[in-house]
């Protein structure tokens, strides 16, 4: 068994490195092989909405090292993810990532699903509203279940070595991918969220003022106040619609995606003569 | 040949609800509209999956529920699209009104846009 830990963080012997290096010992005590593997240290380089890999050949044309980090997590039986936040959410490389997955992520099919678990640690408490939001889209459509999330405060570099109940928490959860790996239990064990599926608490108000969602999954509910607690219910039928659900991922590849590509051709001239001005504009 | 005419194109899993012909045909009898409606099949079960190859057909040849509403009085076309719009949600992607004349696509199109009528924002 192989646990892979991805690092989204730049910095060496940052807290991030130290808290997944804490999740591979406690995995390793548990009998899995590991590894870690610095999303920095790989040219990731940003899509170049291209489409090829959507319209073509089935690859990514760009020759990079993305293909490298995702033929690892191919090869590993579970998955942590850690990076810092700075900014409210996650760092740049984990974005630039996720977006070099449209080629896998419309080639789930027939792909075993595997436990994931993301570590985060941050500096002010208050300043992390988005920060399992890139771990949750990149786990699904890397096919990754996100059994465990953890934001860990800590400052300075390699200061999270002093916060011992945040590093006793990053070697449960490196043991507990083992266990999920073994059982084959992908149950979520981590806090209790409001969206049933990413376990995130994000919500988005929709337009009619009546509905919300969970950004994420795109899963909709009604919201109210029970003894003065907001209370949310998701419908059952709106889980058919669940964003990253098999079926719902295939048909937004196989209908508003792939035929664009009829109607990007028949545009051609139309667009050709409407775009010229647009060419010549400020061209250097 | 009605002044305003737009096909509405549905793709598996668009629409909020089942589609019924039962539906269209009152809400085309409410605004005096001519409403049709169209269902196109090519998926075959594959692997538990219900799939499809669409990189290759065209628009209109793919699996597709289209809803064509047409009628000449403008504010009576534009409150049946709303309540199209409202019962089943607006189309989704950029090329689901291919078919349409200007004139319907336009009011499509601009309700689509508006917060709260297409019901996707």
């Amino acid at each position: 068994m192989k646990i892979l830990a991805l690092n989204g963080s730049v910095r060496k012997y940052g807290n991030s490195e130290i808290l997944l290096k804490q999740a591979l010992m406690g995995a390793e005590a548990e009998g899995a092989e590991v590894e870690i593997l610095k999303l920095a240290d790989y040219n990731i380089g940003p899509c170049l909405g291209c489409g090829l890999c959507l319209f073509r050949e089935n690859v990514c044309q760009q020759k990079d090292n993305t293909h490298e980090i995702f033929e690892k997590v191919d090869a590993a039986d579970g998955v942590i993810l850690g990076a810092p936040c700075y900014f409210l959410e996650l760092t740049a490389v984990v974005k630039q990532l996720i977006d070099r997955c449209w080629i896998i992520g419309h080639n789930k099919i027939g792909k075993p699903e595997k436990p994931a678990s993301v570590i985060v640690p941050y500096a002010t408490r208050g300043w992390i509203p988005y920060v399992f939001t890139q771990a949750n889209i990149l786990f699904n459509v890397m096919c990754l279940t996100k059994i465990n999330q953890a934001a860990i405060c800590t400052q300075g570099i390699s200061e999270v070595v002093l916060n011992q109940e945040g590093m006793d928490l990053a070697d449960r959860m490196g043991r507990e991918i083992v266990e999920a790996v073994r059982t084959k239990d992908f149950s979520y064990r981590g806090e209790k969220g409001i969206c049933p599926a990413c376990h995130d608490k994000l919500l988005r108000v929709m337009s009619d003022m009546e509905t919300i969602e969970c950004p994420t999954c795109g899963v909709r509910g009604k919201l109210s106040l029970v003894d003065g607690k907001i209370d949310v219910k998701f419908e059952e039928k709106a889980w058919k619609d669940a964003r990253f659900r098999l079926d719902v991922s295939y048909n937004h590849y196989t209908y508003h995606i792939a035929p664009s590509k009829d109607y990007f051709l028949r545009t051609k001239d139309e667009r050709k003569s409407k775009t010229q001005k647009y060419r010549e504009y400020l061209a250097k | 040949m009605a002044k305003f005419l737009v096909k509405l194109r549905y793709y598996p899993g668009d629409p909020l609800e089942a589609i019924k012909v039962g539906d269209l045909e009152k809400i085309g009898k409410q605004y005096g509209m001519d409403i049709s409606y169209e269902k196109i099949e090519k998926r075959e079960m594959k692997n538990g999956m219900l799939m499809e190859d669409t990189m290759k057909g065209h628009i209109e040849d793919i699996t597709q529920e289209v809803v064509t509403v047409a009628g000449d009085d403008e504010k009576s076309f534009t409150d049946s699209i709303r309540a199209l719009y409202k019962k089943f949600r607006c189309p989704r992607t950029a090329y689901s009104l291919m078919g349409s004349n200007e004139a319907g696509r336009k009011i499509s199109w601009a309700l689509m846009e508006t917060p709260g009528v297409g019901g996707w924002e």
